[in-house]
Order: structure tokens, then sequence, then C-alpha cells
């Protein structure tokens, strides 16, 4: 989960490499720092820098990382040739290192050898049980052959070791949302929440989860999840005022002719009505009577 | 009961779909389509006139976002005659063209609005082919609930 500050200076950084502008190897840092898949990018800049003998002596040391970021980004943008290439120039610089072992698998994996991949892989667990990236590649495969169940099933067993993985738990969270199972990306919401409180991004993505699950209670809480991720951002998340205002609008919608807190909700939506109303103005006038008859609709329905 | 249905494209519609799923060719990509029921009794056509690129990676198949662009687009386009009239869904995996549960909600939603929808699933080896090949047919796959009647669930189109 990249905030939009960071997402902002990746695609300023992106802009200005495409445009000969330079940065390149900032560039790249960057990506790799923020775990970004910029693939095609990657490629392009990255073997930039390592075909020209130059640039690639700068980088001193940086030079091995940086072939090793270019062959996962060769395979895939499926430039097996290239991905070979950089993997050939580390086995020769580091000949029997379990990281370019890793690398061969990978790129088994990219050729669709799932099978030896996996053989591969576990060979390589024998030595080393607790390298996580092997751990996470096997889930990897299992989603790339569309078995969503294994993939599940290899990420709640990492976890159960791993458990202080955000990414792991928000990959898991992703794909039960793909297969509608809500409940159960909710519970790896809530532990990304108990882990990084103050990450309004995961506070998002449960209140999401609990609306669409729906139901009094979790719409109740999904309305005070917004509320946090509102209060975290100092109210700049347009998707959690957007939230406030579904929120308010089917609570209501379910608790018709009880008179429960009616009053303090009305004034929340109508203070995310205005904060909508006010960032619309600023930044998109022209979809601004879209906007009010969309709040409309919603007071209403 | 009407003749044989007929499902028209508009070139931007097709286009701008396609090129929403190029451009995030690493997650799953949806959109809706607008249109009108035009034509005679006798040979009915659902002209899906216009699109809208909805979402890309895991927005798909979270209800909010879906709730605030669905009356957004609705009522943006009803100036111009149009309804949300079909749904377009493009997998992860580029070779999965398996119509997925969540693809199938968000069609039986707009179904129940308008029982002729049309509900398109990108086929991503047609689409890997386009540049080599000279098949310059649809790189989508129509599905509908209504042949002669309405079906119970998804029907692929010829």
């Amino acid at each position: 989960m990249v905030s939009k500050t960071e997402e902002a200076q990746v695609n300023r950084l992106e802009n200005q490499v495409d445009n000969g502008g330079g940065g390149a190897w900032e560039y790249l840092c960057l990506v790799r720092k923020l775990k970004l898949r910029r693939s095609d990018k990657v490629l392009k800049h990255g073997l930039s820098i390592l075909n020209d003998p130059s640039k690639r002596s700068s980088l001193g040391h940086e030079e091995w990382t940086l072939y090793e970021q270019v062959a996962i980004a060769a395979m895939d943008c499926q430039c097996l040739d290239v991905a070979k290439g950089c993997i050939n120039v580390l086995q020769k610089k580091f000949p029997g290192s379990k990281r370019v072992g890793r690398l061969e698998a990978m790129l088994l994996e990219a050729k669709g050898s799932w099978a030896e991949a996996g053989k591969a892989y576990s060979s390589l667990l024998e030595d080393n049980a607790l390298d996580q990236v092997i751990h996470k590649r096997r889930a990897a495969m299992e989603k790339a052959q569309g078995n969503l169940s294994g993939a599940i099933e290899c990420l709640n067993k990492y976890l159960e070791i791993f458990m202080a993985d955000h990414d792991a738990w928000r990959e898991l969270a992703e794909i039960y949302v793909s297969l509608q199972m809500y409940k159960q990306a909710a519970f790896c919401y809530e532990e990304l929440i108990l882990s990084q409180p103050t990450n309004p991004l995961c506070h998002l993505a449960y209140a999401d989860v609990l609306y669409t699950v729906g139901g009094l209670e979790n719409l109740q809480a999904a309305k005070k999840y917004y509320a946090s991720v509102i209060d975290l951002t100092g109210g700049k998340n347009t998707r959690a005022l957007f939230g406030i205002c579904l929120c308010t609008c089917a609570i209501g919608q379910l608790t018709k002719g009880r008179n429960k807190e009616e009053k303090e909700s009305l004034e929340l939506q109508s203070l995310a009505a205005t904060a909508l109303e006010k960032d619309y103005k600023q930044i998109a006038p022209s979809k601004l009577s879209l906007l009010r008859s969309t709040l409309k609709s919603l007071k209403l329905a | 009961m009407g003749g044989e249905l007929r499902y028209e494209i508009g070139h931007n519609a097709y286009i701008k779909l396609v090129l929403h799923a190029l451009k995030h060719k690493t997650s799953a990509v949806n959109g809706v389509l607008l249109g009108r029921l035009s034509g005679s009794d006798a040979t009915p056509v659902v002209e899906l006139a216009e699109s809208v690129p909805l979402f890309h990676s895991h927005h798909i198949g979270l209800l909010p976002p879906l709730e605030i662009a669905l009356i957004q687009i609705e009522e943006y386009y009803s100036d111009q005659g149009l309804n949300i009239v079909g749904y377009f869904h493009a997998n992860e995996r580029c070779d999965d063209i398996e119509l997925g549960k969540v693809a199938k909600h968000i069609g039986d939603h707009i179904h129940q609005c308008f029982p002729q929808a049309a509900l398109l699933l990108l086929d991503n080896k047609k689409l890997e082919a386009l540049p080599k090949g000279k098949d310059r047919g649809p790189v989508v796959q129509l599905y509908t609930r209504y042949i002669l009647e309405l079906e119970a669930s998804w029907i692929r189109w010829k």
C-alpha cells in the first residue's frame, strides 16, 4: 500500500526519466523500495544503465542488485532471454548463491514449468527453511495457475509462521475479496489494523469490506472506520467521505421508523457532504452538479 | 416475445474498455456499458453506445466504490437518454476465460433493471493475437441472460 505522496513522487520521477530527464537509478531504487510492479519501465530503464559500461561501473556493488531487479522485471514482461542473461551474469559473480538459485527457480516459473520450479523451491527450502520469499513464491505459483484455494492455503500456512508480514495479509485479503469471501477478508484487514493502526488505507479497506457484507452492525462499524480514515488523513480521503454518506444512507434505510441517534449521524453525513463539495469545487468543478445530485439521491434513497 | 435479439457495440465504447484492460495488464479490470434498446419488436437491437471504465485490482468486488460509480454514471448518462445496459470484465490471468462470481453478481444486478443486459468478458488470447494475426474480430466474449426468453444464468452468445 503506497500513500498518495509516495505515488506522486514515483510518477514524477517516472515521467522525468521517460522524457530523457535522467534520474533512472533514483527511480529504480524508489520502485524497489516501495515494491511497485512497473516491470516494463524497470526493464527499459534498468537495461539502459546495464548496457552502458560507464553507467554500470558507477553503480559499484549496487550493480548486482540492479541485475536482480531487471531479471525479475524481464520475467514479468516475458523477456526470458534478457532475464536469463542477467541471471548468467549473477551466476558468474556469485557461484553457488542461494539468492541466484531463487532467481533461476523464478525463471522456471516464468516459463510455466510449474513442477520444476516447485522442485527447485523445495530443494532451496531444505537448506533455508525460513526463506520468506520462497514461501511466498509457492503461493504465487498457485495463484498463477488459477488455484486460488491453494494460494489461500499456502498464505495461511505462511502467516502462521510469519504473522508480521503485512504484504501477505493484504494479498490474502485481496484474494478473499475476489472470491467474495468477505468475512475472511475482514479478518485479514483486522490483523493489518492491529499491526498498523495509524495506516488509514487499512481502515479504509476494512470499512469497504464491512459495508459490502452489510447488516446494521457492519454498517455502523464501517461508518466508524471511515470516520477514522478521515481523522487519520485530515479529511483528505474522498473514498472515506463517500463512505460516510453511503453508510448513513444504508443505516437510515435499515432503521426506518426507529428513532435512534438520528441527529448525530445526519450531522456527520452533512459534514462529509460539505467536505466533498469543497473538494470538487477545487479539483473538479465541472463535476460539482453531478456530485450534488449523487449526494441528494443518497440522502433520500 | 421478440425476434432474434442483436447486440451492437459502438467503436468508442469498445476501444475504451480494451484500452482500460491494456493499461492495467497485471490486474482484473471492469467497466459498465451504456446504451438503449432500439430497433423494432421483430428485430430488437441492444445498442451499446458508450462505456465507462470502472476499476482495477482489488477495488473490484467491493460495494462502496461500485455504488457511488453507478449512481453517478446513471445520473450523467440519463441526460443523453442512455441507461446502464451492460458490464465489461477482464480477468487477472491471461488464460482465464471463466465468468467469475463478481462479474456474474454485478451482471445480475444490471440484468434486474435491464433484462437484455450484455456481459462482455475479455478474451486475452484474442487480444494478444491481434497485432500478429489477420483476425480483426472482437476480443470479447458476449454473455446474455436473454436468448428467446429470460434464462436462469449467463449464456455465451454464439
